[in-house]
């Protein structure tokens, strides 16, 4: 209750502040000793009912004289909806306990089971502060937090910089840490423990943590008057609790591919299909490659970037972005933008557990673990008012498409949905202005 | 990888731009800053962390949410 009193108060806020931008003095010369404040308000609607999120965030920056900048950015986020559980669609109806382990939610036959009891708001914070070390360096340290029903994060960050070859050149490098702590709805699941009767906690332990730590090299290189190029390299360990609390896996017929079927202990309600629990590596090392050029065409601008993505869990992945901005009269600009990224199955992704096998020592069927792609289509546009302000509005459509291994499919499950399209709206409206 | 990445590091070394700081009208122009859109770039890096695999790349590996 206090946390839907919190997000109504976050919102009013944010949108007093896209209100009260009207009221803004005059445009003055000079950019140091100033406030510029970036807002934006975020819709994000998959379809058949699935997650919705609505999002404000604000972020407002300082400047100072000497290059000097403090950065303060807010997000108060909303979630609500159904999300895919992991198990599979049956031919008839399927009940499941839900993750507090007090109620149960079904499933009609032939559908994909997703959880509807899903629901958080989310609060995160974040500051950073810039400044020049000697004439070459810059350096940046940020500190970010952030809290949702069943999970709090804490991260602190450092970036150092240095330009070269009258500044057409900046190597970086930076560090960040972060400890997040998880606290599951009806505490976290033992790894492929079978989904007990309501009222059942044996299976259920109290809060878990993980440990992010993330390095960073990067090179800002000028390549003409017109043309800069960016590259980084990072990597990034996670240690710790790296499940999804909340996904299972089916339990199937290792012929006919039908989930085995369970009947809950007399007078209690209960999952009627065996499912269990994922499991998830405890670590996680990913390499990241990314690339970034701006080329400006006289006013139009060409952005293309591309990321190449491994870890250890044996996903690789593949990222393209393209985004074109295109100057309307001297105050508006369109600009369309189109992203593909595609990605490889974790080694440990499965569709199902055969009954009467032995275990895997790791398995989750949780969809973005899984082979698949998708493909992000948008248009932006913008425009700057007389006061020096900027709003603009973006529409994107977004879909995953992927793919059950075949050689993990089982019977049945062949002419069964195995992995449902996802497919998302995303809308969002920002202001920028000054005091 | 290492291919790209030795390259790059062979066009910092020879400083194979020399564009001079009064050169700089269209670098200096703000849609030409890698960091034009910052809002944007962290609502994007929030949706897709949330939905696929892979995070960061443009910057830290972003995260400090539930919903992965």
């Amino acid at each position: 209750m206090s946390d839907k009193e919190n997000l109504n108060a976050a919102l009013a806020a944010a949108t007093c502040a896209l209100l009260g931008a009207t009221n803004t003095a005059p445009v003055q010369a000079s950019e140091a000793d100033r406030w510029s404040f970036d807002t934006a308000l975020l819709y994000y609607g998959e379809s058949d009912d699935r997650v919705k999120d609505t999002s404000a965030a604000i972020s407002a920056t300082r400047d100072f004289s000497d290059e000097r900048k403090l950065g303060l950015t807010l997000t108060a986020d909303t979630l609500t909806g159904a999300s895919a559980s992991g198990a599979i669609a049956q031919d008839g109806p399927q009940t499941f306990t839900s993750p507090s382990g007090r109620a149960v939610y079904s499933t009609a036959a032939g559908e994909v089971p997703l959880d509807d009891t899903f629901k958080d708001t989310r609060f995160a914070l974040n500051a950073s502060w810039t400044q020049p070390l000697a004439r070459l360096y810059t350096v940046s340290a940020g500190l970010g937090f952030s809290t949702e029903y069943d999970y709090t994060h804490i991260g602190a960050n450092l970036l150092l910089a240095r330009d070269f070859n009258k500044r057409n050149t900046t190597l970086s490098a930076g560090v960040s840490w972060s400890q997040d702590g998880i606290d599951p709805v009806g505490g976290a699941p033992l790894p492929l423990s079978q989904m007990l009767d309501v009222g059942n906690g044996a299976n259920k332990a109290g809060s878990e943590s993980k440990d992010v730590l993330d390095l960073l090299v990067g090179l800002t290189q000028v390549l003409d008057r017109t043309t800069i190029l960016r590259l980084n390299y990072s990597f990034s360990d996670s240690s710790g609790y790296l499940n999804d609390p909340y996904k299972i896996l089916s339990v199937v017929d290792p012929l006919t591919g039908d989930t085995i079927v369970r009947v809950p202990a007399s007078g209690l309600q209960g999952p009627t299909g065996v499912y269990r629990f994922e499991s998830r590596p405890d670590a996680r090392a990913k390499h990241s490659l990314y690339a970034e050029v701006k080329h400006a065409f006289g006013a139009p601008v060409l952005t293309t970037a591309y990321r190449f993505m491994s870890d250890d869990w044996g996903i690789d992945s593949h990222t393209a972005e393209v985004k074109l901005r295109w100057p309307i009269g001297a105050a508006s600009y369109i600009e369309p933008q189109l992203r593909y990224y595609a990605q490889t199955e974790a080694d440990f992704y499965r569709v199902s557990l055969a009954n009467g096998e032995p275990l895997p020592q790791y398995a989750s069927a949780d969809f973005r673990l899984g082979n698949f792609d998708a493909v992000t289509a948008g248009l932006k546009f913008g425009r700057s008012t007389s006061s020096g302000s900027e709003w603009s509005a973006r529409l994107e459509y977004y879909q995953q498409s992927g793919d059950a291994p075949r050689d993990q499919i089982i019977g049945n499950q062949a002419r069964r949905e195995l992995y449902p399209d996802l497919k998302a709206v995303i809308a969002q409206f920002s202001y920028r202005f000054r005091l | 990888m290492k291919a790209i990445w030795l390259a790059a590091a062979a066009l910092a070394l020879t400083g194979c731009a020399n564009v001079e700081p009064w050169q700089r009208d269209v670098l200096a122009r703000p849609e030409m800053s890698p960091d034009a859109a910052p809002l944007d770039g962290a609502i994007d890096d929030h949706i897709y962390f949330s939905k696929e695999a892979s995070s960061g790349g443009r910057g830290f590996g972003g995260g400090g949410c539930g919903c992965n």
